[in-house]
């Protein structure tokens, strides 16, 4: 009893001083889980990989260089979808959000192409641009515009009247007001749709790369089912997973603790 | 008074849409834009009717949503009891977070190649990846949102004499229900963009499936019908269940969102 | 400073619920030299804080003038600091910046207007807080940070929305003699909304008591300055003014 609080203890003091302790810690048993199923359980080692395996398709495949090229083109895929998603988006949000007339001609369009989703626009645009980067790129910018419009718009909205009253009775003119109340204001609501809108652009690369690829992370786990290679599936599913922890817990989680949280604005 | 409102906004939602189509209508005769590269408005409608009248539209519309009720609800049957006993203690909801966190990321689309290969090309794959799109979302939220009730409410609760049981049913669920809600929403958001991914790659029936084989054809009204068909069917899933589901627990009891 | 006028104001609007035009003020007519401190009283839903929103700005009149130094308003401006119940601090802003944010619309430059930020921060004893923000502050600091904001954009009338109503009561009454003090230094106009009655004859030169959107009386109050509770809770005077606003109040 007295050990296990003092182990306990312990624990909680090491993870304290190191939280990637706690993010990792409970991926032990979930490995050691899955270590035991592949070991003893029913399936073949082809259709059900060890953990040894997959850190040795891992090893194999940064050695020749595939890994690495693959990650590459999906994250400057995104990226740069990602960036003309947000230089369009943020503006266009801007001016829905302060324009009564652009919300009630613009609004409804949004909605209803949003709800079309961005795979579905997958067949079309092969016919219109072909296999390749513009495909793709149309895909992940769609994707991640309607996600930053929609918040961004929320978020104008969001501002209270008050501190549009307060800046302009301290005399600011109306592209002050827009600088130094509406963006500022909006900022966290910002920042969650673009976190939304990675999280999804996210995802549509890995369909567009299965479907229309001819390198990426996506292309690399199609190819491997294509040739009916688990080990590389799981490797690549594990690869996209870090990944967006990575980019989630090390970028966009810390831009909001910076702005949203330390402002004490809630965003919705 | 409240009807004549209600017509009044539908009629502002549609004008804009109605204006976008006479643009196209206008557009494409008059630039001479050929069929190949985007269809005229009648040749959609004509689309349209033709797969209404052969029955084929039907069976499409029919497989897709069969698929996503039935992978949305086995998720939500496992994931809300799941979510609910892993919230309970404090403790274990820290540890299990980022674990959850991981596998909402991965869930979806991520998941096709492997679930073509345990289950074969059909059914059973996309009805997979539906289920897990939804699955680890709603786990992750019904966690969030029993680890978020106020000690003081429970406390209250207990003190009121409620039970286990009556705990659960009383305070964890309602509790928790605005961040199940939610997490309905966008998992079925997920859902549904993989359900129209998967349907491309691993079956031959389905919306998804009939919008990639038109591709093969160049029959690009069938592909624009059928995006019209998707856009119109999860507007109407989103904002005729979801959303008001959504305010109906948040905004009734004032309860904003974690 | 400025004097302000209020020529025989009127507010209608249409309420779309009873469908028929409702009158919110009529016929306000009030004179505030340069210089005076005015309350003004009356139960909620009387109109007090449309008549300030109209001279803030923020709302157009439907009948009469507003003019402040003889000239007609025209929308906000920077010649009328107001402070909003609400407190309306920008929280994106540090203290610092939120009241430097006047000057800065001035085009003033930073280190200028970081040392006049200063200086009126020190006037309330907030100097200690200046890199926080709004947020990590108390209700009582963030409103003192509003007053001063209003006041280091050097406004000539200062307009007041029920500015300590969200307040603790301890703290209210602090800020009240930090207000009068401050008056007495420096002597702006000021118009001050509140349906606290006390404060309002605690604070003011005159007492103008609204009922129903019209002028009920206004009331002088020749307290002698500086005011001070301790003094003026026991003060017989303090008390006969008050319970004679209370009465108008309770009519209205």
């Amino acid at each position: 009893m007295n050990a296990a609080l003092v182990l306990w203890s312990w624990w909680v003091r090491t993870s304290a001083k190191w939280p990637v302790l706690q993010t990792l810690a409970p991926f032990v048993p979930v490995v050691a889980l899955w270590w035991g199923v592949a070991a003893w359980g029913p399936f073949p080692p082809a259709f059900f990989p060890s953990p040894p395996d997959v850190v040795r398709a891992f090893g194999s495949l940064i050695y020749k260089g595939i890994l690495p090229e693959y990650l590459g083109d999906s994250v400057a895929r995104l990226a740069a979808g990602a960036a003309v998603g947000i230089a369009l988006g943020i503006p266009l949000g801007l001016l829905i959000g302060l324009s009564r007339r652009a919300y009630t001609a613009l609004w409804p369009i949004l909605l209803f192409f949003q709800a079309i989703g961005d795979i579905a626009w997958l067949p079309i645009l092969i016919i219109w641009f072909g296999f390749g980067m513009t495909t793709m790129t149309i895909i992940i910018v769609y994707t991640v515009l309607f996600p930053v419009v929609l918040n961004t718009v929320l978020g104008v909205r969001s501002v209270r009247i008050e501190l549009y009253r307060a800046a302009q009775s301290l005399g600011a003119t109306p592209a002050r007001v827009l600088t130094e109340v509406v963006i500022p204001g909006a900022l966290p609501n910002i920042i969650t749709g673009l976190r939304n809108g990675l999280g999804y652009g996210w995802r549509a690369l890995i369909a567009a790369e299965m479907i229309v690829g001819t390198s990426g992370i996506g292309f690399m786990m199609f190819d491997a089912r294509r040739a009916g290679s688990v080990v590389e599936i799981v490797l690549g599913m594990i690869v996209l997973g870090i990944l967006w922890y990575i980019v989630d817990a090390w970028v966009l989680a810390p831009i909001e603790r910076a702005t949203g949280r330390r402002w004490g604005l809630v965003t919705q | 008074m409240v009807a004549g409102n209600r017509v009044a906004g539908a009629l502002t939602f549609v004008a804009p849409l109605a204006f976008l189509v006479v643009i196209w209508a206008v557009v494409v005769p008059a630039f001479e834009v050929r069929p190949q590269i985007f269809p005229s408005v009648s040749a959609v409608f004509a689309a349209g009717i033709a797969g209404l009248r052969d029955g084929t539209l039907l069976t499409h519309v029919a497989t897709s949503l069969a698929r996503v009720a039935i992978g949305t609800v086995l998720a939500i049957i496992v994931a809300v009891p799941l979510g609910i006993l892993m919230g309970i203690s404090k403790g274990v909801s820290a540890f299990l977070t980022p674990l959850l966190r991981f596998f909402s990321v991965l869930a979806g689309i991520a998941w096709i190649p492997i679930a073509t290969l345990w289950f074969g090309y059909g059914f059973g794959a996309i009805v997979f990846v539906i289920f897990n799109a939804v699955f680890f979302v709603v786990v992750y939220n019904t966690l969030l949102g029993v680890s978020t009730i106020p000690m003081p409410i429970r406390n209250a609760a207990a003190s009121l004499g409620a039970g286990r049981l009556a705990m659960l049913s009383d305070v964890l669920l309602p509790g928790a229900l605005p961040n199940i809600v939610t997490g309905i929403r966008t998992g079925l958001g997920f859902a549904w963009r993989g359900l129209i991914a998967a349907e491309m790659i691993a079956t031959n029936v389905g919306l998804g499936y009939m919008l990639f084989v038109a591709r093969d054809f160049y029959q690009t009204e069938v592909i624009i019908f059928g995006m019209i068909v998707i856009g119109t069917l999860w507007l109407l899933i989103d904002r005729l269940i979801l959303a008001p589901l959504e305010r109906a627990t948040i905004e009734r009891w004032g309860l904003v969102r974690a | 400073m400025k004097s302000l006028s209020l020529r025989s104001l009127s507010k209608t609007y249409f309420d779309l619920y009873a469908g028929s035009q409702h009158t919110a003020l009529h016929d306000i007519s009030l004179d505030v030299p340069a210089g005076e401190f005015v309350s003004i009283v009356g139960p909620s839903g009387c109109g007090k804080s449309t008549i300030l929103n109209m001279v803030a700005g923020f709302i157009p009149q439907s009948g009469g003038e507003i003019l402040v130094g003889g000239e007609p308003v025209k929308g906000p401006g920077a010649d009328r600091g107001v402070v909003f119940q609400s407190f309306a601090l920008f929280p994106w802003k540090t203290v610092l910046e939120n009241v430097g944010f006047g000057p800065k619309m001035r085009g003033i430059a930073k280190a200028e207007r970081d040392e006049i930020a200063r200086e009126y921060l020190d006037l309330v004893g907030l100097a200690h807080a200046a890199d926080r923000y709004p947020n990590e502050l108390s209700g009582g600091m963030q409103q003192r940070v509003g007053v001063v904001r209003a006041l280091a954009n050097k406004p000539d009338i200062l307009l007041m929305d029920e500015p300590f109503a969200s307040v603790d009561a301890q703290t209210r009454m602090t800020l009240q003699e930090e207000l009068t003090r401050i008056w007495e230094e420096r002597r702006p106009t000021v118009i001050f909304i509140t349906h606290d009655v006390p404060e309002a004859v605690f604070l003011a030169n005159r007492v103008v008591v609204l009922s129903k959107g019209h002028i009920l009386e206004q009331v002088e109050i020749p307290l002698a300055r500086p005011r001070v509770w301790d003094q003026l809770v026991e003060d017989d005077g303090f008390k006969e003014l008050s319970n004679k606003v209370l009465a108008l109040v309770r009519a209205a």
